[in-house]
């Protein structure tokens, strides 16, 4: 009993793995009846622990031995993965219930994810990091294939899992290697002894960056993706795509700026191939799909390269780049998923994009927020989505990566192909029967993510400012 | 400051009239007008400054930390430019007014286009490069706006998505061109990149920079190959089409090229892609012209080919050229603009002036640009530009003369939608003020046109203006015999027209937006086809992309570095060691051969157990060994169980090629594996084991190291992992509780095979798992004992007697087993947390930390010196999780067998038929 490590710093954490209990709990005694109040409770402790990051004092903390590290960078990324999960949450309501999917594990699952999220995104040693990440991704499993019944979504949550233990056992390949050569799981010993690239310790990165690379869906890692965003509910599809990639993106950043500065080289190939690959596919392969989850799929997989387009530059513009892309990648996502989820005609989800024809004359407002958010998917000016990728691509070519800037303008040409033809297809084609009437809250969060994306550039200083501040505490 | 507001003034007036539109169209279009008005009012105030050649500049900062700033400039050529943009925009306002209809919504309209106005003039002021790609690429989206306003019509609809890809498209990459042309130049200021010309040129990213940006300009001014975009576009409306596709928009791209011609023009790659670009887009855009029937079609197309022109001429890279391509800029905006809103008789001065006949304006610039095509030589052929534009005049004079021919000469329509008549004062007017500069620079142009052209041209060149004469007679020149020559040929054409058109009608049509179709609608196939050939759903696929990537990576950084044998000395192959290796790969390659057997496969992993414990073994770690051992035999009961419930054989997938190439991914992963271990194995590296070997005794009271680090060092694991080990068995008991019900119960029997064993309890078996329990019950609690010492523990002997258990349910069937098993696997569970955790509690009395341990030594008969550590309490309490969770998961698995098919419950002793006894049984059973 000689000192208890430092609870204040991770009192965020400690609110979210304390309430997941407690709900747990309160469903179990309560039963199925529970549902919309653990889910009401489930909100309501995620905007508490989003508030709890956002008022920490803004101190860099070490607990645990150096394994959490609590300093802007966490912040930062954990008050946007705590978002993502608060408003797909939000989102998920009135659609779990029309489906009478409404189950209290759903919250708790959220949460227990969102946990994990925050580790991993504070994790500062190999073993936290890989704790945070199988906390994650065993939520992320079990909610993909949450409507058991659906043969759909039980293939979703397989392949995910499947696919998902083949990238922990690389990470975790690539983690022995590293501490085999390094001696040390802790990100700052590693880079005082990782100064040379050994082969040993490349094959590390490798094997670790595989499985990294697997979480944000990168190319070549990216396999589950399509099938997944698919085939699970759509809520899920919603969270999927916003909060575990921010995390797992954080992770990314601080393994690779934190443990291994000094040979820079030996990866940032591999972040420039996965980036490159990771547009081109998303772009191309976007083109022909006709399933709107399928279609966001693809694209977050090309927006996933476009990240990691700041990340190959390997300096603190670009990693602010990074920040300020998935931040933007977020409120896009999550006003687009928004939409997705009001996809309903006579009570029935519907995934077609055709479905959304001559939305203008339908719901002129839903399709012009939907319209813009779809402009700004594909990066024109002067949306918040071309600002993001303004960000990377200036980081990049001032760190001379000139090939992969241009590589990746030229992917965004082809991925405004298919986003203007979402567009096309809301203006010009002759109405469908109207959507359902649109919930509130889905109402709400399209709106703000409509505005926020196509307001953004008339006072961008706050996010550049503050991701600045987060980007700077990795160097 | 008050050039910022030439911007901000149309792009916040956008917000008045869908305000005004309730007080009346009138109002609105007043104030629409009045927005206007009052920023060509505030551009013209810094006229004076500007015609002195002062450069008047303004700005405020937006985003400083990455050079993102609202600033803008007024040289000669953005003044003009902007100057431009606003007086047409008023006289398209005014137009607009009266063609507009009651029903249509005006204050949209006019929201629309006071934006895309301000973009516009955004475009052509903004110092800041990337303030102009938002500007550029807002044009794009506001014209969308403005062509989406009228979707009734179908090809109005492909049209703007057309323009918008094609030109949204283009964008995107002048985006990366401006960015490289910055970082080329060290400056995001036009004014300062402008000055540092050579600086770009000589940069390696000049040329990647040039055909980035040449893109962007090309599809914004409907070049060759992208000119097809434009003359679809045009089904909008006449005062959008007047606009954006004539006066204002289309000229952003040869706005870009005049703009950066300081900086990227006057190499070779310049001269050899825009000149001949844009001649093919003037021959083309004319050629086609002349076919049209309908009016605005041969308008769009003869748009394309002036635009070609002032390409061409900005590609020569010669400043005589330069200062032609503005005259032609200058003139071409008035007549094309006057065409669009065709009236009545002033559009035959207007046609006159597009087809270059002399006194209008468009002969002037046009002898100007045959006179420098007539000596430019591309590629060493000094004919290919004289001629092809002397040809392209020729059409443009015939198609010229067929538009005045067919509006004004030609036979009387009576199938018009409404009775044609004179059209309001509003229609005509705005023509008439741009018929006036028509004529008035064709008459008079150094006096008209003068001032302006040299203002704009010393802005575009960036030096000293070239000796040149704007006048009406320049003597006998080549250019005027090219002129005379096109004339005369262009009244031959429009004679022989029947004939000439016959001839076309037969030629093969060359329609470019049904090739834009046709290739973006093979892009879409082709891209769904390769997307369904990798992600076709199949999980086998998906991971060997993973692995094949991963062997791919591996390899390629393997042959690409240096590496070195490792030092550590092999082993020497011993018999026992050889044999365990050959056992070891035969039934690895046997799985592979009967995978498909499912059982079968089960017992070889089990070889695969068995070979690694003796691994262990030989390598002096017993306790590893009898670990191994158990694990895989509880394992393998787990999974008997399982199979039991599921499918005998796994259905065969995938065709031979298939299996072949999955085999070799697999293969040359394995390798790599293989490969990886042995290096690792043969370099010394620092263990931890010695740490552990060395304080096992001191510091944990043991010389079990194993048992030691599990119940000492790494108490803390072990405690957590008990309790994860119990929410698994939980877990398994409440996941198979749905497969004892209904549906689940009728799946699962329909999948089962029918003709299974007769003899459910087979007497021997059950003779022997019978008599091996106690047994077995001995050796757990011996190898518990033990445990902390010798191999051994509370893990290992909680394998030993939950197989012992396991065995009974097997043998005996569930409900006999279940019956006589008077301890709840739950509690066990529950107990055995209880127990460990309350150990570590008690060191709290001790004052010390959780999972203190400590150790003293007793002697007991026959088991010798016993160690009584608080370690061995702990252990118990793994020792009863252990045996709570396996009893409780397999006997779930087993008890969801039996409900599945519910053979005879034996209830006595022994379901075999013994003498005397075998009535009563039977009777039981009945």
């Amino acid at each position: 009993m000689s000192s208890l490590p430092p609870l204040g710093a991770v009192l965020p954490e400690v609110t979210l793995a304390v309430s997941a209990i407690v709900l747990l709990l309160v469903g179990a005694i309560r039963g199925e009846a529970a549902a919309n109040l653990v889910n009401g409770l489930a909100i309501a402790v995620l905007a508490a622990a989003g508030i709890l990051v956002l008022v920490a004092p803004h101190t860099a903390v070490s607990a645990f031995g150096g394994s959490l590290v609590i300093d802007d960078f966490s912040r930062f990324m954990k008050a946007l993965a705590i978002l993502g999960a608060l408003v797909s949450l939000i989102l998920s309501v009135h659609w779990l219930n029309r489906e009478r999917q409404s189950k209290f594990e759903y919250p708790v699952l959220i949460l227990i994810a969102t946990l994990g999220m925050c580790m991993l995104v504070s994790a500062g040693d190999l073993i936290a990091l890989y704790l945070g990440l199988e906390l994650m991704s065993l939520s992320l499993y079990v909610v993909a294939a949450y409507n058991r019944d659906s043969v759909r979504s039980t293939e979703a949550g397989l392949k995910y899992f499947v696919l998902g233990a083949l990238s922990s056992g690389m990470l975790l390949y690539g983690a022995s290697l590293i501490y085999g050569f390094t001696d040390s799981v802790n990100f700052g010993a590693i880079a005082a002894a990782a100064t040379t690239p050994t082969i040993g310790l490349v094959f590390g990165i490798v094997f670790l960056f595989a499985g990294l690379c697997f979480k944000v869906s990168a190319v070549p890692f990216h396999m589950w993706t399509p099938d997944v965003y698919e085939g699970a509910p759509t809520p899920v599809t919603t969270f999927f795509a916003t909060a575990p990639k921010v995390a797992a993106m954080a992770v990314f950043l601080r393994v690779a700026t934190e443990a291994f500065p000094h040979i820079t080289h030996s990866w940032q190939q591999i972040i420039a191939f996965v980036s490159i690959a990771s547009m081109v596919l998303g772009a191309f392969a976007a083109i022909g799909q006709r399933n709107i989850k399928r279609l966001l799929a693809y694209s977050s997989i090309g927006h996933m390269g476009f990240a990691l387009v700041g990340l190959a530059a390997a300096t603190p513009q670009g990693i602010r780049g990074v920040l300020i892309y998935m931040a933007i990648y977020v409120a896009m996502t999550l006003g687009s998923f928004a939409c997705v989820l009001a996809m309903r005609r006579n009570g029935n989800a519907v995934e077609n994009v055709d479905e959304l024809a001559g939305l203008a004359r339908t719901n002129p407002m839903m399709a012009l927020l939907l319209g813009g958010l779809m402009f700004s998917l594909a990066g024109i000016p002067p949306l918040a989505g071309f600002l993001a990728k303004y960000y990377v691509f200036l980081a990049a070519i001032e760190a001379g990566l000139y090939g992969l800037a241009v590589i990746g303008v030229l992917a965004s040409v082809v991925g405004a192909y298919y986003y203007l033809r979402v567009v096309k297809i809301m203006y010009f084609d002759e109405p469908a029967e109207a959507f359902d009437p649109m919930p509130g809250e889905l109402k709400a969060v399209l709106g703000l993510s409509g505005l926020f994306t196509i307001f953004y550039f008339v006072y961008p200083s706050p996010l550049i400012n503050a991701a600045g501040v987060a980007a700077r505490a990795l160097f | 400051m008050t050039l910022l507001f030439v911007i901000l003034i149309p792009l916040l007036g956008a917000l008045i009239p869908p305000l005004v539109i309730r007080s009346g169209r009138n109002a609105c279009a007043a104030a629409t007008g009045s927005v206007t008005l009052l920023a060509l009012a505030l551009l013209m105030s810094h006229a004076p400054a500007v015609f002195s050649g002062e450069v008047p500049k303004a700005g405020v900062e937006w985003v400083p930390a990455l050079g993102l700033s609202l600033s803008v400039f007024a040289d000669g050529l953005g003044f003009f430019f902007a100057a431009m943009i606003l007086a047409i925009g008023l006289l398209v306002i005014v137009y607009a007014r009266f063609y507009l209809s009651r029903e249509e919504p005006m204050g949209r309209f006019f929201a629309y286009l006071l934006l895309f106005q301000g973009a516009m003039v955004g475009v052509v002021l903004s110092d800041n490069i990337i303030a102009l790609l938002v500007f550029w690429e807002l044009t794009s989206l506001t014209s969308f706006l403005l062509i989406g306003f009228w979707t009734k019509r179908a090809d109005a609809r492909q049209g703007a998505r057309m323009a918008l890809v094609v030109t949204g498209g283009g964008g995107l990459a002048l985006i990366a061109g401006l960015l490289l042309v910055a970082q080329a130049a060290g400056s995001y200021q036009l004014t300062e990149i402008l000055v540092r010309g050579e600086m770009v040129r000589a940069s390696p990213l000049y040329l990647p920079a040039l055909l980035l940006v040449l893109v962007g300009a090309f599809t914004k001014s409907a070049q060759f190959p992208f000119h097809f975009w434009l003359p679809h576009a045009m089904a909008a409306p006449t005062p959008v089409s007047a606009y954006l596709h004539s006066a204002t928009m289309v000229k952003a791209g040869v706005f870009l090229l005049a703009r950066l011609w300081p900086v990227l023009a006057g190499t070779d790659p310049w001269f050899l892609i825009v000149a001949p670009v844009g001649l093919a887009t003037m021959l083309l855009g004319a050629v086609i012209a002349l076919f049209k029937d309908d009016l605005k079609a041969v308008l769009a197309y003869s748009t394309v080919s002036h635009l070609g022109l002032m390409t061409m001429l900005l590609g020569f890279g010669t400043p005589m050229a330069a200062v032609a391509a503005v005259f032609h800029i200058i003139n071409h905006a008035t007549f094309k603009a006057a065409l669009f809103m065709v009236t009545g008789t002033l559009a035959l001065l207007a046609s006159a002036s597009m087809a270059g006949v002399p006194l209008f304006n468009g002969f002037l610039s046009k002898e100007m640009m045959l006179e420098e095509a007539a000596h430019t030589a591309y590629l060493g052929l000094d004919f290919l530009f004289p001629v092809l534009a002397s040809v392209a005049a020729v059409f443009s004079v015939a198609y010229s003369a067929r538009f005045a021919i067919g509006t004004f000469l030609g036979p009387v329509r009576h199938d018009y939608p409404h009775h044609p008549h004179d059209p309001p004062l509003g229609l005509w007017l705005p023509v008439a003020v741009l018929v006036v500069p028509v004529i008035a620079i064709g008459l008079f142009p150094a006096a008209v046109a003068g001032p302006l052209v040299a203002l704009t041209a010393s802005a575009v060149i960036g030096g000293p203006l070239p000796d040149y004469h704007l006048a009406l007679w320049h003597g006998l020149t080549p250019a005027l015999f090219m002129s005379l020559l096109a004339f005369a040929g262009g009244a031959a054409l429009i004679l022989a027209f029947r004939r000439v058109d016959g001839v076309r009608a037969r030629l093969p049509p060359l329609d470019a937006k049904a090739m834009f179709e046709a290739a973006s609608g093979g892009l879409v196939v082709a891209c769904r086809r390769i997307v369904a050939a990798l992600h076709d759903g199949a999980l086998s696929r998906y991971m060997g992309v993973t692995v094949a990537t991963l062997v791919a990576v591996g390899g390629y950084g393997f042959w690409s570095a240096t590496h070195a044998a490792g030092a550590r000395p092999l082993l020497p192959v011993t018999a026992p060691a050889l044999t365990a290796f050959l056992a070891l790969v035969l039934a690895s390659g046997a799985v592979l051969l009967f995978h498909g057997e499912r059982l079968t496969a089960l017992i070889l992993t089990g070889v695969v157990g068995v070979v690694v414990a003796l691994a262990f073994l030989q390598f002096s770690a017993p306790d590893l060994a009898l670990t191994q051992i158990s694990v895989d035999v509880v394992t393998t009961i787990l999974m008997l169980l399982a199979l039991n419930l599921l499918p005998k054989t796994t259905p065969r997938e995938g065709s031979r090629a298939v299996r072949w190439r999955d085999g070799a991914i697999a293969g040359l992963a394995g390798l790599g594996a293989a490969g990886l271990a042995y290096a690792v194995m043969t370099r010394n590296g620092t263990s931890i084991s010695d740490f552990y070997l060395a304080q096992s005794k001191p510091g944990g009271g043991g010389t079990n190291v194993v048992n030691v680090i599990l119940v000492d060092f790494r108490g803390y694991d072990t405690f957590a992992e008990i309790i994860v080990l119990g929410i698994a068995a939980l877990a398994i008991y409440a996941l198979l509780d749905p497969a004892l019900k209904g549906a689940a119960v009728r799946r699962i029997k329909a999948m089962l095979p029918r003709d299974e064993a007769k003899d459910a309890h087979p007497l021997i078996l059950v003779v022997a798992t019978r008599v091996l329990l106690p047994l077995s019950l001995v050796v757990g609690a011996y190898i518990f004992l033990r445990g902390h010492n010798a191999p051994g523990g509370g893990f290992i002997a909680g394998l030993v007697v939950a197989i012992a258990l396991i065995m009974q349910y097997i043998a005996s069937g569930y409900g006999w087993a279940a019956e006589r098993m008077k301890l709840d696997a739950q509690s066990l569970i529950g107990a055995g947390v209880a127990i460990a955790g309350l150990t570590g509690l008690a060191a709290f009395a001790f004052g010390r930390p959780f999972l203190t341990s400590t150790f003293g030594y007793l002697h007991w008969p026959l088991v010798g010196e016993f160690e009584l550590a608080s370690a061995m309490a702990f252990d118990l309490g793994v020792f009863l999780t252990v045996v709570g969770v396996m009893v409780l998961s397999l006997a779930q698995l087993s008890r969801v067998a039996h409900r599945v098919d519910p053979s005879p419950e034996s209830r006595a002793p022994m379901d075999v038929p013994l003498e005397g006894a075998a009535s009563g049984a039977a009777g039981k059973e009945d």
